[in-house]
């Protein structure tokens, strides 16, 4: 089975090659052969005797990630989807990009994609359904921004980018929690433990994390935003990622942990709650749309919800009928996007103002939009597959379990009325759709290209999925016993297998379905007086808005804060480090009781050292208050002395020279470039720096001596000098003992301090040697 | 014993020695540069090798047994980091005659960048805490040479602020050995270990400990210290830039890693407990940075504080998962760090600016720089299948291990906004219009995709093949989670 997943993506590899010769024959030709042989490898696995199958490849068996493949029904039904529409849809590109396009690159990303969809679906390994997750992402983000030069390709792809893949990182941080509860990364494993699940006391996070995952991709309210964005990715790919199978896989995500969550109160009120807002701001959303592709997009974006909510839902009816809807979905939404792929193309516009009367036109296009509308709108008439699912989908909402909390009944309550609701608007804009590009006015002045059928290899695909909504529509059971019932079992393991009827008397759900065709009518015959009700809401208020104003804020408000405190002063770097140090260290000491002050062992203070120490002090102030600089560097140079005649005062005789040498040899080089240093001049800083700094400085001050305080005062053990004075003669051979030290004992060190004054030398003769040559050019 | 530990440290020596007085002649430097780093890195790899299947090599320089000479000790953290080092630097020796005009060149480019490398090599190597004072002088000393190198007005004005806070926290440094000397009696790491043990961190052990944290948290670039950073990484050439975005801060994280795993364990609930929240906030606010400028080198330069914070968040959980997602991060940063200073440095050369706002539709020119831009993007936020996925997968799971929820969602969060900051360069260089205004597609970038690849490679491998070596990370950091087996070997043998 690894080889049919791989397979797309090792096919990439070669398709820059092939594409080399597009001129000749167009790359799709070589690349639908993959897809299509993909589908042919799992359609022998459709058929009532079905069992789930598993393969495992090892990857990273130290980190429990492994390519463990997983065929259930579940996975069946969407690698059909994957393959065949990517069948259906190479085939449409074909015709649809010229072959003056990159055509290489788009094969490449779509292969991808394949790859990834079909490991998405296959996997039972959580991470490894994560990398392919990200993927998705990566290659839908690549496909949106296929036209880069376009601004609004480069905002779709970024804006689905971010919002698929904050998803997707969320969703890993609840496959993490998953793993550490379960300590499996097997999915089916987690399904096998998910009384551990149930009980842990992370199982709302977890939740949280992966419904946010599904949300996201999937195109729920309030994350739907980047969906109709991504309408500006080519239209074969608006068909295949973003209606048939991309967006599909937080649907999957949901059913496949479903088996895990269904027990649990909360994955009910969430996912279907989400999921019929989803609905009922799509489909309303979708009328007000003006470009055929946006709505698709929505009605995309509503009926995910749709499926969604039925997910929620968990009934046997309701994950029968999710399934289904996905099948129906992706064949007439399918077929919907290339109608509106040939519209643009033949007549060059998407803009439904624009269009109409193109039925005389475009015969045969138009009966497959009209097919594809109505089995969208739920129309019902026995040879159209969304009608049987819309049907289920009422059902559904009738039979819902009450449960224990307060919210799970309310929802029980109101369900029915929003599914109506939201179907309503989703018959007025199926209609809309079709009545408004192909019947009407003819104004061919106002498009750009003059209209007429497209060419056979570009309806080709279209029609074979129409055929599909027809066959489906005509014997649903075909598709029933042979792989949706099994889907439908691998969600809800309880569900067993029911013929779908046509007619089954005159049922509530029926009424439903004849109220949402009467209301339809009525709101779509009288369209033009409700733009004003349209336009109310949500007016200016809309999510995109928000993500909009999020990434403004991100970028204003960042470079606010950075430069707020990156002022370029290092007084001021100085002042926040010392600070922080003096307080985080300050607490540390406290809290630890650090603070320990022994007198023992001391040597006498006399009025000699007393008076060093105030010249030292009264020396070091003096620097910070004198404005001149010559007073500045000499005054330095006192408390330099001062420290020497404290070495002397303590008998560290050798210490003292040093220290005389380097405060000389300081204060010398301090005069000899004067001239060149710049004037000292009053600070003009407020009270308030002042004091800040000043407190800061003594506080540091004061804190460095309590801890030299106390870690003098807590000499606990021997001190390794000793060794030094015992062997300095014997071992190393010499009666000074700093000496040995320096030159053998710690020879390392002394080796290096060389070294680094030796690359201080050389860094100075380099700035000045390059600096003069630069000059003399 | 053997004398195997000091060649990281010395054949850098030697060979910059070497290069200073080969300065003139450029083009013998630059073939013994690539010689003398090959031979390095082949004879780490091999010590890699010997401690990987026989335990840590330890050196007692000039036979003065430990604790009380100076000990050199390759163990298992400190080769792979060597190792490390040593494949950034290859990649930077074969990309700097290219990118450096022959000036630099001449003026002991390639002398300074040896003693970077021995300076750093050392730092990981050493097994004395004054020693290691004495490598990060080196090291930094190398590093203000670098950065002036060229003497710009602006490479000056951004090293005096380098150098400041620099030589501000060495003599912290040097001042808290002395502290800790003062209480503790040795110098030597594993003593210092075993003593602090002894006691159970009692009294201002702590105090002094926290104060060593700011040290080596300031050379490491965390939240509130970092100020120096950003701006001096972005001053001098980009090769310069890449050796200190992989070595410098990492260095500074290193030391955090290794005293805060050996010595100062007895108080995890208050020292460790701190670095998660210091881990959150550099996050934080190193992203932010990241995304508040327009100058490509900046925001990668930027990038360099929540990686920090990644790993420090590993330390601060202080579980196996977590300190080996640090040590992974850890490994994984320094090569795609490096790899990100080179690219943004083609990048500019390339367009002649760093400026994003005056940059677009590089992809019609430089398809091949804009992918491996686009790959590096994923690389740094973690996302996989590379490198950074592994290891932020192991700190997760540690952290989710021990209940930290908060610090999880910040860090998927700086996560997808570290992506945002660099896919802002591939959409906007690289996408969009040809631009007429630059001109483009006339320079070349002969010379410098080699490197950057074989930089790549290493991250790629790192994350799909992660199976070859996740298991030696885990080995260090159950060697790191139990501190006798480091001291043991250093003082019992």
């Amino acid at each position: 089975m690894i080889f049919a997943v791989l397979i797309p993506l090792l096919f990439a590899c070669f398709v820059p090659i092939i594409s080399k010769i597009k001129h000749k024959v167009h790359t799709g030709f070589f690349v639908f052969v993959i897809p299509f042989m993909i589908f042919l490898y799992f359609i022998r696995f459709v058929g009532t005797g079905f069992s789930p199958i598993r393969d495992t490849y090892n990857w990273i068996p130290s980190l429990g990630i492994n390519f463990d493949f997983y065929l259930d029904g579940l996975s069946l039904l969407f690698v059909l989807l994957i393959s065949g529409i990517g069948t259906l849809v190479v085939l449409y590109s074909v015709y649809y990009l010229d072959t003056s396009e990159r055509l290489g690159q788009f094969y490449v990303y779509l292969l991808m994609f394949m790859t990834a969809m079909l490991g998405v679906v296959l996997s039972d390994n959580v991470f490894v359904l994560y990398v392919f997750w990200e993927l998705t992402s990566i290659s839908s983000f690549l496909l949106i921004g296929y036209w880069h030069f376009n601004e609004r390709s480069r905002y779709g792809a970024l804006k689905s980018m971010l919002i698929t893949i904050f998803g997707g990182l969320s969703m890993f941080a609840g496959f993490i929690l998953l793993t550490v509860i379960t300590g499996t990364t097997s999915i089916q494993g987690m399904i096998e433990q998910k009384d551990i699940i149930l009980d842990s006391t992370y199982l709302p996070l977890a939740l949280g994390f992966i419904l946010l995952g599904a949300f996201t991709k999937s195109a729920q309210f309030p994350f739907h935003i980047w969906l109709p964005d991504a309408m500006e990715a080519p239209t074969p790919v608006s068909a295949y990622l973003h209606s048939a199978t991309m967006v599909k896989a937080g649907l999957f995500l949901v059913a496949r942990f479903s088996p895990v969550f269904s027990g649990y109160e909360w994955f009910f009120i969430v996912v279907s709650s989400f999921g019929i807002v989803t609905l009922c701001w799509g489909s309303y959303m979708a009328v007000r749309q003006t470009d055929l592709k946006a709505i698709l997009a929505f009605s995309t974006i509503s009926q995910l919800g749709m499926i969604m909510a039925m997910l929620g839902f968990g009934t046997k009816v309701a994950v029968f009928a999710a399934v289904f809807h996905i099948l129906n979905h992706a064949t007439f939404k399918g077929s919907l996007f290339m109608v509106a792929g040939i519209i643009d193309h033949e007549t060059g516009t998407r803009d439904i103002r624009k269009l109409g009367g193109l039925i005389s036109f475009m015969p045969i296009t138009a009966t497959l939009a009209l097919l594809g509308t109505f089995s969208m709108a739920g129309v019902p008439l026995p040879f159209l597959n969304g009608f049987y699912s819309k049907e289920l989908f009422f059902e559904s909402t009738l039979n819902l379990n009450e449960g224990m909390n307060g919210v799970t009944n309310f929802l029980v309550q109101i369900v029915p009325y929003l599914a109506v609701f939201g179907s309503i608007f989703t018959f007025v804009y199926s209609v809309y759709f079709f009545f408004g590009v192909f019947t009407g006015k003819k104004n061919l002045d106002k498009l750009p290209k003059k209209p007429h059928e497209a060419p056979v290899g570009m309806l080709l695909s279209p029609i074979v999925l129409v055929l599909g909504v027809i066959t489906i529509g005509l014997f649903p059971n075909l598709v029933n016993g042979s792989f949706l019932a099994h889907a439908a079992q691998s969600v809800n393991h309880a569900f067993e297998y029911k013929n779908i009827q046509f007619w089954h008397g005159f049922t509530t759900p029926l009424l439903m379905s004849l109220i949402v065709v009467g209301i339809g009518v009525i709101l779509y015959l009288t369209r033009t007086k409700w733009d004003a009700v349209y336009r109310l809401l949500p007016g200016n208020w809309s999510f995109n808005k928000v993500y909009n104003v999020i990434l403004q804020t991100i970028d204003t408000y960042s470079n606010k804060v950075t430069n707020a405190y990156m002022n370029g002063s290092v007084r001021t770097y100085m002042a926040i480090i010392l600070g922080t140090t003096f307080i985080v260290t300050l607490v540390f000491l406290l809290v630890t009781d650090g603070v320990t002050i022994n007198y023992d062992n001391l040597a006498d203070i006399t009025i000699l050292e007393i008076s060093v120490v105030l010249i030292i002090t009264i020396a070091a102030l003096g620097t910070i208050f004198s404005n001149n600089k010559l007073a500045a560097i000499l005054i330095l140079g006192v408390v330099g002395y001062g420290v020497a005649i404290l070495f002397v005062i303590y008998r560290a005789p050798d210490l003292a020279l040093t220290q005389l040498v380097i405060e000389t040899v300081t204060v010398a080089l301090f005069l000899l470039c004067f001239y060149h240093l710049p004037q000292l001049r009053k600070r003009t800083e407020s009270i308030r720096t002042k004091s800040i700094n000043a407190s800061v400085a003594i506080g540091f001050g004061a804190l460095m001596s309590l801890i030299a305080i106390s870690a003098h005062s807590s000499n606990w053990f021997d001190t390794i000098s000793d060794y030094f004075l015992e062997t300095a003669l014997s071992i190393g051979g010499g009666t000074n003992v700093v000496n040995v030290i320096l030159v053998d004992m710690r020879g390392l060190d002394t080796l290096f301090e060389i070294t680094v004054l030796g690359i201080a030398a050389l860094a100075i003769y380099s700035l000045i040697k390059l600096k003069k040559n630069e000059e003399a050019d | 014993m053997s004398n195997l530990v000091i060649l990281p440290i010395i054949i850098p020596l030697i060979a910059g020695i070497i290069a200073v007085f080969l300065n003139k002649k450029v083009v013998i430097t630059r073939g013994l540069t690539k010689i003398f780093i090959i031979a390095n890195l082949a004879i780490v790899s091999y010590m890699t090798w010997i401690v990987f299947n026989s335990g840590s090599i330890i050196l007692e320089t000039g036979s003065w047994v430990a604790p009380y000479g100076i000990i050199l000790v390759a163990d298992p953290l400190s080769i792979v980091l060597v190792l490390t080092t040593n494949i950034v630097a290859a990649a930077c020796a074969f990309y700097a005659p290219y990118s450096l005009s022959l000036k630099k060149e001449q003026h002991y480019f390639y002398a300074f960048y040896f003693f970077l490398i021995s300076g750093v090599s050392g730092a990981f190597l050493t097994g004395d805490l004054f020693n290691l004072f004495v490598f990060f002088e080196v090291l930094l000393m190398a590093s203000y040479a670098l950065i002036v190198l060229g003497g710009d007005k602006v490479q000056l004005r951004e090293s005096i602020k380098y150098v400041l806070i620099n030589l501000f926290s060495s003599i912290l440094f040097v001042t808290v050995v002395a502290f800790l000397y003062g209480v503790v009696g040795t110098v030597n790491m594993a003593q210092i270990a075993e003593r602090v043990q002894e006691v159970e961190q009692k009294g201002v052990l702590t105090a002094i400990g926290i104060l060593l944290f700011f040290v080596f948290g300031t050379k490491a670039a965390l939240f509130p210290l970092y100020y120096w950073m950003p701006k001096s990484y972005i001053v001098p050439n980009p090769v310069i830039s890449a050796l200190f975005g992989a070595l410098l801060t990492k260095v500074g994280i290193y030391s955090i890693l290794r005293v805060f795993t050996l010595i100062f364990i007895h108080e995890i609930n208050l020292t460790h407990e701190m670095f998660i929240w210091i881990a959150g906030l550099s996050m934080v606010f190193g992203i932010i940075g990241a995304l508040s400028t327009n100058n490509i080198k900046l925001i990668v330069a930027y990038n360099v504080i929540p990686a920090i914070g990644f790993i420090i968040m590993g330390i601060g959980i202080f579980n196996q998962d977590a300190i080996s997602g640090s040590v992974y991060y850890l490994i994984h940063d320094m090569i795609i760090k490096s790899a990100l200073f080179l690219i943004v440095g083609v990048i500019a050369y390339v367009a002649g600016t760093s400026d994003l706002r005056k940059m677009s539709g590089l992809m019609h020119h430089y398809p091949l720089l804009g992918w491996l831009l686009f790959v590096s993007a994923f690389v740094l936020a973690g996302i996989p299948p590379f490198s950074g996925f592994i290891g932020k997968l192991l700190l997760l799971k540690g952290a989710l291990t021990d209940e930290k929820i908060a610090i999880v969602i910040i860090a998927l969060l700086t996560s997808l906004l570290i992506l945002y900051s660099i896919m802002k360069i591939f959409i906007r260089g690289f996408w969009g219009e040809k631009n007429t205004t630059m001109e483009l597609g006339k320079r070349s970038m002969k010379g410098f995709i080699g490197p950057i690849v074989f930089l790549l490679t290493f991250s790629v491998v790192l994350g799909i093949g992660a199976e070859y070596i996740y298991p030696s990370i885990d080995t260090i950091s159950a060697y790191l989670l139990d501190p006798e087996q480091y001291i043991d070997s250093v003082l019992k043998e």
